[in-house]
This record gives C-alpha cells, structure tokens and sequence, in this order.
C-alpha cells in the first residue's frame, strides 16, 4: 500500500492487493459502536450538564457519519475498480475522525500505548503476540501512519 | 456530517443556574491516541490560538496530564466543551478555584 500527496492539497492511498483494501475496510470495523466514544465522553461532564440527554445523540451522529462517510469512499473505489481511494483537503475531517475513532477503540481494547513503550525497537517482540494482539498492533501503526500524512500534507499544512 | 463546525453546533440547552457569576475552567486531558500536531492544530481551530499559544496547552497537556485552555462563563465553557469532544478529545469542566 501507497500513500501520496496530491497536487490538489490532499492524500491518495493506493491498495496494491485485496489484503490492502480488506486493511481499509478494517477502519470502519475497528470503530465499533461510535456511539461508545460519544458515551465514555459523556461520562466526563456532570449529571447537572443533561450532557447525556442533549450532547451525546448529536456526538453519535457525527461520529456515526464519518465512518458511513468512510465506509461509503472505499466501497465506491473498489466497486469501480478505481486504482486508489482519495482524500481532499475537504474531507480529511471525517477520515481523521473515522481513523482516530478506530484508534481510540483500538487502544481501549488492546492497550496498545503500553505495549509500545514495553516493545519498541524490538520487533521481534511484537512478532511474538498473540496473532489478533500484533494485528491490532500493525492496524493502528497503519491508522497512526495515516493520521500523521493528513496532518502533515492535508489538515495543518503550512 | 462534517466535523465539528462553530457555526452549526448547538449550545446545550441548560437548566436555569444559580451561580452564573463562577468562571468555569475547560480542561483537557491526555490521552494515549490523540497526536500532539492534531491537539495543537484542534486548540487553533476551536480557540482561534496563535501556533505558539496552542502548542504550549498541548504541551501541558501531554507533560503534566491536563491543561486549562479556556475559563470563562458556564454557558460558553460548555459550548467549547461540546466543540472538544467533537474533535474527540478528553475535556471536562470544573468550577475555577
């Protein structure tokens, strides 16, 4: 898999095989229930703030969007036989949020950031875990990857 | 829907509060997964913060656990609040001491 910058301001990721593109479509099944975020969010505010009852159905909803949103881009390039799913500058916002929804799922099941600092520079360490554990490993690496190219190329570049 | 706009998120619709005269503080918590460039980029867009301003609140926040980044009225802390968690970053409010 390849990921470039584009002329217009955004990102082209290019799958170079129907293990790439299933790694794609894994963000949107990596989230879950978005609806969780928006809850454990929630769960920050004070009962006095109705934050439950008047914030949370509109979190959802957002969150909900960006991985139909998602979801929606990378089904259509592949159903079309397109040679790459692009980003443009307006809709990095709902691929990082899709993306960082599937990271911080990730991380509550997986705690993956204590892993890290227990396993790095060590890869044959991370060869070593359970296979669904390195995979989550490898998934958010790709996601973080991901991440850092928008921020870099697309939503705060200079 | 879009990610998180100022001009379309409604405000929470509150019960009537006594002490509307306490400033409230928006705090910011660390979290493992959030990046420190979306954090700084996040604090930009939401508080209109120079570069220098946003990334010294980042900082806080990854270096001591927590960073108020705003204080002021309740309503409005709410509102900045509601705005940090669309941008899916750990935020809560506590009375300014």
């Amino acid at each position: 898999m390849n990921v470039l910058p584009t002329l217009d301001g955004g990102l082209c990721i290019l799958p170079e095989s129907d293990a790439d593109w299933h790694e794609l479509e894994l963000i949107c099944s990596d989230v879950g229930r978005p609806a969780h975020l928006a809850e454990s969010l929630a769960d920050l505010m004070d009962s006095d703030s109705e934050w439950e009852q008047y914030v949370v159905p509109e979190l959802e909803e957002n969150f909900n969007s960006q991985c139909r949103y998602v979801a929606a881009a990378i089904e259509h390039a592949r159903d079309h036989n397109e040679h790459g799913v692009f980003i443009t500058p307006a809709q990095a916002e709902k691929w990082y949020g899709a993306i960082n929804q599937a990271r911080l799922s990730l991380e509550a099941r997986y705690q993956l950031d204590t892993l890290e600092n227990t396993i790095e520079d060590a890869l044959g360490e991370v060869n070593d875990l359970e296979p669904e554990l390195r995979s989550a490993y490898f998934r958010n690496r790709f996601y973080l990857f991901l991440q850092s190219m928008m921020l870099d190329y697309v939503m705060d570049a200079p | 829907m879009p990610a998180p706009n100022p001009t379309t998120r409604k405000k929470p619709k509150l019960k009537p509060k006594t002490q509307t005269d306490v400033p409230w503080n928006v705090v910011v918590l660390d979290d493992p997964v959030n990046l420190q460039a979306y954090v700084t980029m996040v604090f930009k867009r939401v508080f209109g913060y120079p570069q220098q301003r946003a990334e010294t609140l980042m900082m806080e926040v990854h270096t001591q656990g927590r960073s108020i980044v705003w204080t002021g009225g309740r309503e409005k802390a709410e509102f900045y609040v509601q705005q940090l968690h669309g941008w899916q970053l750990q935020t809560k409010m506590e009375k300014s001491s």
